[in-house]
């Protein structure tokens, strides 16, 4: 919370009050694109990583005369964002972006939108409704590979515990069903216990401890969690385990689980124990938090006219042991030269998500995901 | 003539006004929705359109339909948290049963979707009407049973409606005149307004008032209620069509987050919590005031990180516009102020009087030996606690046993106990701030960002170090302190209600949150914090430590202190509480700091636990706070209750948690579990006829 925070919130308060006073300024965005945002839930670490995203491919040079952002909150509700979208029509929208609270719930509205030329970018989840484009990762491939990595390491055989995320969303029943389908095949592979995670770390935390109410570490060969590796390592040490008797983990892509893929021995500044290098066995994958920023790139080159696909697919971020890099600074060149970890001493919260390099967006790099800030 | 004239044009015009001073809170509503709706209009880049309203009414329609039915609940007293999960249930159903392509008939899907919600609605009126059992945990377990069900059906968003459907609902009555969703709501508020009139209407009131009162005239208490609920849930079952309607396709979650924003609307429209005061008109323009919100803070561009502040804002300012008036709190308040700046300036207050004492002279009573009366045995002196506090601990119990057959390892596991105790302690701490607010007849729902702050702030301040907790404790608990205050001084001193107010402050908190952590909260728990958590002395954590010293201070707070006896005699009756000369106001204050302190400290503990804090991480603290405070034998409406119930009523729950999360059962069928169980602990509980 330094001085630049401060100004920047001045800088929201004026704008505020700007656009309140001032909506003569119409004449100026006139030659700029009028492009809304519409968030989910704002109270988590991978939305705000992604709204910084976003901000940061805004203000960077090559979008920043081009766009007229305004970004909005629909919370958890669905009818709340059906709302929103209608408001943002009705308000003059050239394009919308959306993260979508539903991938079907949507699709009247969004349809709507289309009709009256809107274009309309999801990222992260999907809306279903064929005229929206969508960005988005394979939600069965991370599942699956996950899912697969772990038999592997175990040999095919073990008792192992799933802590999977939202039930009842499509994102958490596609990789929770490809993950099973991946387990049933191996017979010797057993679920012993199953939690639902809510995708934090905080939750991962509590419903392992129950689960750990009647089980003990020994009786426990591998984890397979949407997210939570990072703090199921935590535990195992507080429960007296070696680092080397540390069980494989197949999860998120946080960067505190990334530390902790590094080799025990590796010199890492601001590192403390258990956000350290740990050699901890483990597969990370992400569902990565750029996503925001490469569809309103995308939506700014539909509405220049080029061609966009309905369907963008982004690769899978998964880090292994042998593929774990530290980066030094986190700009984006040093992360295409493959750095995947970011110092605690740069990244003092070790569940923000680490999977923020994409080859199509050379405009972001470490400080558009922390404070909102494009590469030069 | 002019004399008979005179009389009747005067009691035509009191006449008049009664009806104004009756339906003020809907009116009231209404004008603060006209306001809105000029202001959007005076804001947007161009005039409102017949366009735009048919947005803003379809916009608002589920959220007014499900809110009708809640009013009418609440009217009757009650209270019922399963309104979001009928919408999910009846929206699955709807998609998964109609086919997409072909045309469907409309009426016949809507009286389905009705006919679900009805028959959801006659299970809580069952228990509730015919059980007696309280209507928070009735349809408390309800909501997770059918959260559970509704997973069942359909596991993933999907499936589809027929395009009939939304060509119905989202069309036009008169095409550029009226919208059908307008119609909708008309037409139910003119059901409303027939059965108001009816014998039954007269009856919800009566039953709403005092139940007593109206059993007493012969009003059929019980199947008045049944009804209410009966009819409560065809209206969210309606609700749930319009859903589908709009959205042509399924999602499980679609309903559960309309919940807090009905009773907001509830309230905002003028109906009391409690019952017998208000109606479903002043409702339907609460649901569009908060539909509006979203539009304003569009218009405005108010950034992401001050939209929940803008709304919390906006929430209190609509409530206390409607509460400006000779009768209401505020004003009371206010001339009570001058009557007492009166007194002073005439020397009459009773700190400026002299210190005589002015006791009437009595002979000094006889003692008489003591040892002639007896004191009744334990189990007799405390036989109402007992029996409230017993069924939680004799339900643990079984959930133990079970644990020990099913899983083994339970009994004789020192590890297993250890693990219960420390889950067990967040809500065990909420449960004596969420505890003694509900005894006082409130409710607390600024607790999750009470946490959630807490924590980001401590973790942010200490940032691993030791030294650093002794002056982030006090900071963070100072902090709590303010947030308390300020709940209080609202619900006490402007008479806001305290779900209008607190829900307000946790937007405004959630907000200020954001702006603290500029989205990722920074920092981390020190290891002294983390090791109260997770360390062990002789294999126990120490928190298990504190949490006994904390449940025995808590029982002596509330049974053994002038603060205990006042909380409770404000819950059992707010008018004889202050003729009796208890400082109402000074004493809700306390009580809403205390519950505040009891969020933050539970923030602190889950950063230590959790090593880090997260936004968020409060969340899943708000209703089982309520449950545990029920399951342990308190009364809803305040009065009754004692805190080592709601100590068994946390211990139950957790170990159940702890026993579903040790198998592979699927979410729904231990969501469904759940609920069943909460309800068979409170099955005990419930009221028995006294006379």
């Amino acid at each position: 919370m330094g001085i630049g925070s401060r100004v920047r919130q001045l800088g929201l308060l004026a704008g505020m009050a700007a656009s309140a006073l001032c909506l003569a300024s119409a004449a100026e965005a006139q030659e700029k694109h009028k492009i809304f945002l519409s968030m989910s839930f704002i109270g988590n670490d991978w939305q705000a990583e992604a709204a910084n995203m976003v901000k940061a491919m805004v203000a960077h040079p090559s979008l920043a005369d081009k766009v007229d952002l305004q970004v909005q909150v629909a919370g958890p509700n669905a009818q709340r964002q059906i709302q929103q979208i209608n408001a943002m029509v009705q308000a003059g929208a050239e394009a919308i972006v959306i993260f979508p609270i539903s991938p079907t719930a949507l699709n009247q509205v969004v349809k709507n939108a289309c009709d009256k030329g809107v274009k309309v970018f999801a990222y992260d989840a999907e809306i279903t409704e064929p005229c929206a484009y969508n960005v988005h990762i394979d939600q069965e491939e991370a599942g699956r590979v996950t899912a697969e990595w772990l038999v592997q390491k175990l040999g095919g055989k073990g008792e192992i515990v799933a802590i999977t995320g939202v039930p009842g969303t499509s994102v958490d029943d596609l990789r929770t069903k490809a993950a099973k389908e991946v387990f049933a095949k191996h017979p010797d592979i057993k679920i012993v216990a199953e939690a639902v995670g809510m995708w934090s770390q905080a939750v991962a935390r509590t419903e392992l401890s129950k689960i750990l109410g009647t089980r003990s570490w020994d009786d426990i060969d591998g984890l397979w969690m949407q997210v939570g590796c990072f703090t199921a390592n935590s535990m195992q040490l507080e429960a007296g385990k070696k680092t080397s008797e540390l069980l494989p983990c197949a999860g998120e892509g946080s960067n505190g689980g990334r530390i902790q893929m590094l080799p025990e021995s590796t010199e890492v500044e601001g590192a403390a124990s258990p956000y350290a290098p740990l050699g901890a066995p483990r597969i990370s994958y992400a569902s990565p938090p750029y996503s925001g920023a490469l569809a309103l790139k995308l939506a700014v080159a539909a509405l220049e006219g080029k061609e966009v696909p309905k369907k963008t697919i982004l690769p899978l971020p998964l880090v292994t042991n042998e593929t774990i890099k530290l980066c030094e600074e986190g700009t984006w060149e040093e992360m295409k030269a493959g750095c995947n970890a970011f110092k605690p001493a740069l990244v003092s919260n070790p569940g923000w998500f680490a999977s923020i390099f994409s080859d199509q967006t050379p405009e972001i790099g470490l400080n558009a995901a922390l404070v909102g800030q494009p590469e030069d | 003539m002019t004399d008979t004239a005179l009389p009747s044009t005067a009691s035509g015009s009191t006449g008049l006004r009664r009806a104004l001073a009756k339906n003020r809170g809907a009116l009231i509503a209404a004008a603060v929705f006209a306001l809105l709706l000029f202001l959007v209009d005076w804001i947007s880049a161009g005039p409102l359109t017949y366009f735009d309203i048919s947005f803003l009414s379809s916009g608002g329609a589920t959220s007014a339909i499900a809110a009708i039915g809640q009013t009418i609940v609440i009217l009757s007293g009650g209270f019922d948290l399963s309104a979001g999960a009928v919408i999910s249930l009846v929206n699955v159903v709807l998609a998964s049963g109609m086919d997409p392509m072909a045309p469907a008939s409309v009426a016949l899907w809507t009286l389905a979707g009705i006919g679900i919600g009805a028959c959801v609605g006659a299970f809580n009126g069952f228990f509730i009407a015919v059980l007696r059992m309280q209507p928070i945990v009735v349809t408390l377990s309800t909501m997770f049973i059918l959260q559970g069900v509704t997973l069942l059906v359909m596991d993933k968003p999907g499936g589809g409606v027929s395009p009939d459907l939304g060509a119905f609902y989202l069309g036009d009555a008169i095409p550029g005149w009226l919208p059908m969703p307008l119609v909708v709501i008309g037409v139910v508020l003119l059901l409303w307004l027939w059965l108001k009139g009816t014998r039954f209407g007269t009856a919800l009131y009566a039953v709403g008032s005092d139940a007593d009162s109206a059993a007493a005239v012969g009003v059929n208490v019980v199947l008045t209620k049944f009804l209410v609920y009966v009819i409560a849930g065809g209206c969210y079952g309606l609700a749930g069509v319009f859903i589908s309607a709009q959205t042509g396709s399924g999602d499980p979650l679609v309903g559960n987050p309309l919940l807090l924003s009905m009773f907001a609307a509830v309230v905002v429209g003028g109906t009391r919590l409690g019952g017998g005061q208000g109606g479903p008109v002043g409702t339907v323009f609460g649901a569009y005031i908060l539909m509006m919100v979203v539009n304003i803070l569009l218009v405005l561009n108010v950034s992401a990180y001050y939209s929940t502040i803008a709304e919390g804002t906006i929430l209190i300012l609509a409530v206390l516009a409607g509460s400006i008036s000779h009768g209401s709190v505020l004003a009371q308040q206010l001339r009570a102020a001058k009557a007492r700046f009166a007194a002073w300036r005439a020397g009459m207050l009773p700190s400026q009087l002299d210190r005589v004492d002015r006791r009437l002279r009595i002979a000094a009573p006889v003692r008489e030996p003591k040892a002639s009366a007896t004191r009744p045995p334990f189990h007799i002196r405390n036989a109402e606690t007992l029996r409230y506090a017993l069924p939680a601990y004799v339900c643990l119990l079984v959930v133990v046993v079970v644990t020990q057959l099913w899983l083994g390892r339970a009994i004789f596991n020192p590890g297993y106990w250890n693990s219960l105790l420390v889950l067990s302690s967040f809500l065990a701490i909420l449960a004596l701030g969420q505890g003694t607010v509900i005894l006082t007849g409130g409710l607390d729902l600024s607790v999750p960002w009470t946490i959630g702050i807490s924590g980001i702030v401590l973790a942010g301040m200490v940032n691993g170090s030791d030294a650093a907790l002794v002056y982030a404790l006090p900071t963070v608990l100072l902090m709590a302190v303010a947030i308390g205050f300020a709940n209080g001084v609202g619900i006490a001193y402007l008479g806001i209600s305290p779900i209008v107010m607190t829900l307000a402050t946790n937007g405004i908190l959630q907000g200020f949150a954001l702006l603290y952590s500029q989205g990722t909260p920074a920092g981390f728990s020190s290891p002294m914090l983390r090791w109260f958590m997770t360390g062990r002395i002789l294999g126990i954590t120490p928190v298990v430590f504190f949490l006994i010293a904390f449940a025995a201070a808590a029982v002596l707070l509330l049974g053994r202190t002038a603060f205990g006896r006042r909380v409770y005699g404000i819950g059992n009756g707010v008018r004889a509480a202050q003729l009796s000369g208890i400082a109402v106001e000074k004493t809700l204050i306390l009580v809403y700091v205390l519950s505040a302190v009891c969020a933050a400290l539970v923030g602190i503990m889950l950063t230590g636990f959790s090593g880090q804090a997260s936004l968020g991480m409060g969340d899943d603290y708000l209703l089982p706070s309520i449950a545990v405070v029920v399951v342990g034998g308190a009364l809803i409406t305040g009065g009754r209750g004692h805190y080592l119930g709601m100590l068994g009523g946390v211990l139950l729950l957790t170990a159940l948690q702890m026993l579903l999360a040790g198998t592979t059962l699927p979410y729904a069928t231990r969501a469904i579990l759940y609920g069943l169980v909460v309800l068979g602990a409170v099955m005990a509980l419930r009221e028995r006829r006294l006379h």
